[in-house]
């Protein structure tokens, strides 16, 4: 019988339920995430969906059509997305707190020029 | 160049010299003049290669330096994919780099696999062959380079004349060859990915192309996003990715789609929206015979008619739960002359145990509606590999068949393969070999007890992680002690843990390759960096052993002149001792390799292109044919006149391998059956298996570059959140899960990439930890020999919880 190792078994790659939840008050870094539109997957049509799916707070990414946004407000810095975006350049950007718009940069269509 | 004194400088351009030279020998000399620009001012050397991963067959620039592949583009020049590729294909140079590259042939020795020299490998393997030529097997895949195909193909058909040879693709597109030959009586595709631009409809069977196919899906969604209108409508088991950018999502009960398509089959003739013209003049009917087989027997429309009168939208509605009003919109659509409908499918509607009937219906309803022949109008089935068309059905490396679409079975087949591979008449065996799941139950089985397949030697695939119900086809290996293992890899994999010896491979771009992929496309690539270690290419194994038999005197390895079966030369003539790896590479043994099998293409109409062709092209779409303009033109669209130079002129479609010898295709009818296994009170689950966006078939690549996975770590359980709910089960929480053959634990996902419906799971198979075909059926179409990973019952429980089987069944 398989069995989970350890490391898989911490990996957090589901949030777990039973979990205490994270409040932005407490643990918001000083920064929130921004999506690179020229960088990401989704925005070129290439099918991504790590940073919502992987995402611990709910409701900080939204996907419309497949292409992924970040709604800043409920953004509590954590990181997480930056660290498991697997585009050839990492498309989350941890930068401080906008004023007042939702998170997205403008979309770029130009394809990535990807070095790994 | 400023602080170079002379000496030093002439002994850099010596050495760049001779660095160029050799590799003019390997490569030998070839037009690419778009690539000559490639040149970059970085030291950056730029080449052209496709895809490692899957059968879509993109095209990536290659960016090496010092030896190393230390950039990938996409590249802009292929029409497949124009400079896109999906987050695999951008991370596809990291695959050679794992820490745990296998460099070293190693032979397990008191249980303990230890290093041993090549010299000693090859022996070891000549020694089995050589004691026990007629239960020898190779079991390879669809990830061959044609080259390498075609050599193992030679080496057990023209060689030990025992047939057993096959390729993983028999648990992948096996059930899509039955359905084409059993319908156009030839293999492959007629349309391509052209197909994908101009239909009106796309309808996917049981397809996630928006994870599995994204640079073809994209294909269709840069359209709408340019104002087109393309209707999608996603027919499947649980909602995915694709479903998200559907119009139309039609939810049908395992197995039920063979309802679905006799269905859409009833309104046409109920409606008489059928294409009556295209029917008579390009269509004849069959339907199976008693025990299922290939070529059925022949029918009528009337016959056709009434065999389908049953499928009622409501009757079809209380078999698939597709209500009735669904099935007639997509009669409707199927009825209508003034749209283009392109139907896709790949393992959903292939690894099913009617995977041949669900393929013939799908080219029926096409054919009985008239929504062939043109552009946009295409039943096409996609692959998973990036040569399972190239290497496993073109070059033929299945028990039955011969290269060029010629099977074991024919006289004149065997006679024009002996002929051209110059061997004495009768050496070819008529009798097919073990196809792959009998190749395994036999290695698995006790050599006293029946088990006559003593040896297996694995290249480029990864059977003790995909074989379905794992314990029989592979893990009762472990206590036969005189079956013997060969395993080649790049990395340790579930098959190297039972190896009994280990042979490090090179890989992709550090070996010449030609692929063929779901579009009829074959592509070339160069060597562009050496392999680590002692890493060597599959096809020089596979010629050195082939050697050390012939100096052992086995006379399979001579032809009928008593020369050595793979006689490869120089420009004057002479033999190279390639067998010998200083020398592989002295002359471009793919290209001498390739040449020989393209003759093999003409017959079946499957003419490859010259290899320089394919040197400067990006992939070329056969049959590739010299045209006046003495100019090598490709076929995009087969059978059809405006595109297929061997239709004769005026016949605007000629199905000209007819099974009926008179041009046309035949329309099937293939009953509704029920599943072999079905859910019940014990096991109350459908359970379905797949892949997942991040990785490649088992992982074994694609789990080696952090940014992927990272992205994807480990297998989940995916299930509906009120059977999750019955069950105590909460997002992350560690699920039971257990069928017949054994059971897994596995962390729940809810609400994830994928939405099953109640009473079915689904599990993806990357995952080497958790080894889901450790709990799969097993059960295989009696035609394709095809098994079925996409439904089994299961019981589903939360870890801690007492067994609901009154017998746990661990």
């Amino acid at each position: 019988m398989a069995t989970l190792s350890r490391r898989d078994f911490f990996s957090r790659f589901i949030p777990k339920a039973s979990e205490p939840e994270v409040t932005s008050k407490e643990t918001a870094g000083p920064k929130v995430a921004i999506i690179q539109g020229r960088f990401c997957l989704a925005y070129q049509n290439s099918f991504c969906s790590v940073c919502k799916e992987r995402c611990p707070e709910s409701g900080a990414i939204v996907s419309e059509r497949g292409i992924p946004r970040i709604i800043a407000d409920k953004c509590t810095g954590c990181n997480i997305c930056h660290n498991v975006c697997p585009a050839p350049t990492n498309a989350i950007l941890m930068t401080s707190p906008p004023e007042n718009h939702s998170g997205a940069t403008p979309t770029d269509t130009q394809p990535a020029h990807p070095f790994f | 160049m400023m602080n170079m004194n002379r000496r030093h400088f002439l002994k850099s351009t010596a050495l760049a010299a001779a660095v160029a030279a050799a590799q003019q020998r390997a490569n030998g000399n070839y037009e690419n003049t778009e690539l000559d620009a490639a040149l970059a001012s970085d030291g950056v050397k730029w080449d052209k290669a496709p895809c490692r991963f899957c059968g879509t067959g993109c095209h990536v620039r290659v960016g090496v330096k010092d030896n190393k592949v230390v950039a990938i583009q996409g590249e802009q020049l292929a029409e497949v994919n124009k400079g896109l590729l999906c987050v695999k294909g951008y991370h596809v140079g990291g695959i050679l780099y794992g820490k745990d590259r296998l460099k070293e042939p190693m032979l397990r020795k008191n249980g303990k696999l230890e290093k041993i020299t090549w010299d000693e490998a090859i022996e070891v393997i000549a020694k089995r062959v050589y004691d026990k030529p007629s239960e020898f097997a190779i079991y390879g895949s669809g990830q061959w380079t044609i080259p390498e195909g075609y050599a193992a193909q030679k080496f057990i058909k023209g060689g030990l004349s025992n047939n057993h040879i096959d390729p993983n693709a028999r648990l992948c597109m096996a059930s899509a060859v039955t359905g084409y030959l059993s319908t156009h009586g030839v293999d492959e595709p007629a349309g391509c990915y052209d197909d994908l631009d101009a239909c009106d409809v796309m309808i996917m069977w049981g397809n996630n192309p928006a994870e599995m196919h994204p640079v073809l899906f994209s294909r269709v969604i840069d359209r709408r996003t340019k104002g087109e209108e393309v209707k999608l409508i996603d027919i499947g088991t649980r909602r995915t990715r694709t479903t998200e950018y559907s119009d139309e999502y039609l939810e049908f009960r395992p197995q039920s789609d063979l309802a679905i398509a006799n269905g859409i089959a009833h309104l046409l003739i109920k409606n008489g929206t059928y294409d009556k013209e295209f029917v008579s003049k390009f269509c004849n009917f069959r339907k199976d015979t008693e025990s299922p087989s290939l070529f059925g027997q022949a029918s009528t429309f009337e016959e056709y008619s009434q065999l389908l009168e049953e499928y009622t939208p409501e009757h079809v509605e209380a078999i698939s739960g597709v209500p009735a009003d669904k099935i007639r919109m997509l009669g409707d659509l199927f009825g209508r002359r003034d749209i283009r409908i392109t139907s896709l499918w790949c393992m959903g509607v292939n690894q099913h145990t009617r995977g041949t009937n669900m393929n013939r219906l799908l080219h029926g309803i096409h054919m009985l509606s008239g929504h062939f022949g043109k552009p946009g109008d295409a039943p096409t089935s996609l692959t998973g590999q990036p040569s399972a068309c190239g290497t496993a059905r073109e070059v033929g490396t299945l028990a039955h068949a011969l290269p060029g679409g010629r099977i074991v079975a024919k006289d004149d087949h065997r006679a024009d393969c002996e002929k051209l591979w110059n061997l004495p008449k009768g050496r070819i065996n008529a009798k097919p070999g073990y196809h792959t799941m009998k190749m395994w139950e036999q290695f698995c089985t006790a050599t006293d007890q029946g088990g006559d397949i003593n040896t297996v030697w694995v290249q480029v695939t990864n059977p003790g992680h995909t074989l379905p119900h794992l314990k029989k086809h592979f893990q009762n290996k472990k206590n036969l002690k005189d079956k013997f293992l060969i395993v080649s890899e790049v990395y340790p994999t579930a098959t190297t843990k039972l190896a009994d010896l280990v042979l490090p491979a090179a890989m992709w771009v550090e070996k010449n390759g030609v692929f063929g992929n779901s579009e009829r496309r074959t592509q070339q690539w160069f060597k562009m960096v050496d392999a680590p270690g002692n890493a060597r290419d599959d096809c020089w194994m596979t010629i050195a052993v082939a050697h050390k038999l012939y100096e052992m005197g086995l006379e399979g390895m001579k032809d009928k002149n008593g020369n050595f079966i793979f006689n490869i030369v120089d420009e004057s003539g002479s033999t190279v001792p390639v067998w010998e790896w200083k020398h592989y590479y002295d002359v471009n043994t793919d290209e001498q390799l390739y040449n020989e099998y393209r003759e093999f293409t003409f017959m079946k109409h499957k003419d490859v292109a010259p290899y320089d062709e394919l040197v400067k092209a990006r992939g070329l779409r056969w049959p590739v044919v010299k045209k006046e303009d003495g100019k090598w033109h490709e076929t995009p669209f087969r059978f059809m006149e405006f595109s297929d130079s061997y239709v004769e002129k005026g016949k605007g479609l000629q199905f000209y391998h007819s099974v009926t010898k008179d041009d046309k295709a035949l329309i099937w009818f293939c009953p509704y059956e029920a599943a072999t296994e079905e859910p019940d009170s014990e096991f109350p689950v459908w359970l379905c298996t797949g892949r997942v966006l991040e990785h490649w078939h088992t992982g074994s690549m694609t789990r080696r570059i952090p940014q992927l996975r990272n992205a994807m770590p480990h297998a989940y359980l995916e299930m509906n959140p009120e059977d999750a709910k019955e069950q105590g089960l909460s997002n992350g929480d560690i699920a039971i899960i257990e069928t017949r053959r054994g059971k897994i634990e596995l962390p729940v996902w809810l609400d994830g990439r994928g939405h099953p419906p109640r009473g079915s799971i689904f599990v993806p198979f990357f995952d080497e930890n958790l080894l889901i075909n450790e709990l799969t059926l097993g059960d295989i179409d009696p035609i394709s020999k095809e098994p079925d990973y996409k439904k089994c019952a299961a019981v589903v429980y939360k870890k801690g919880a007492p067994s609901p089987l009154s017998k746990s069944k661990g």
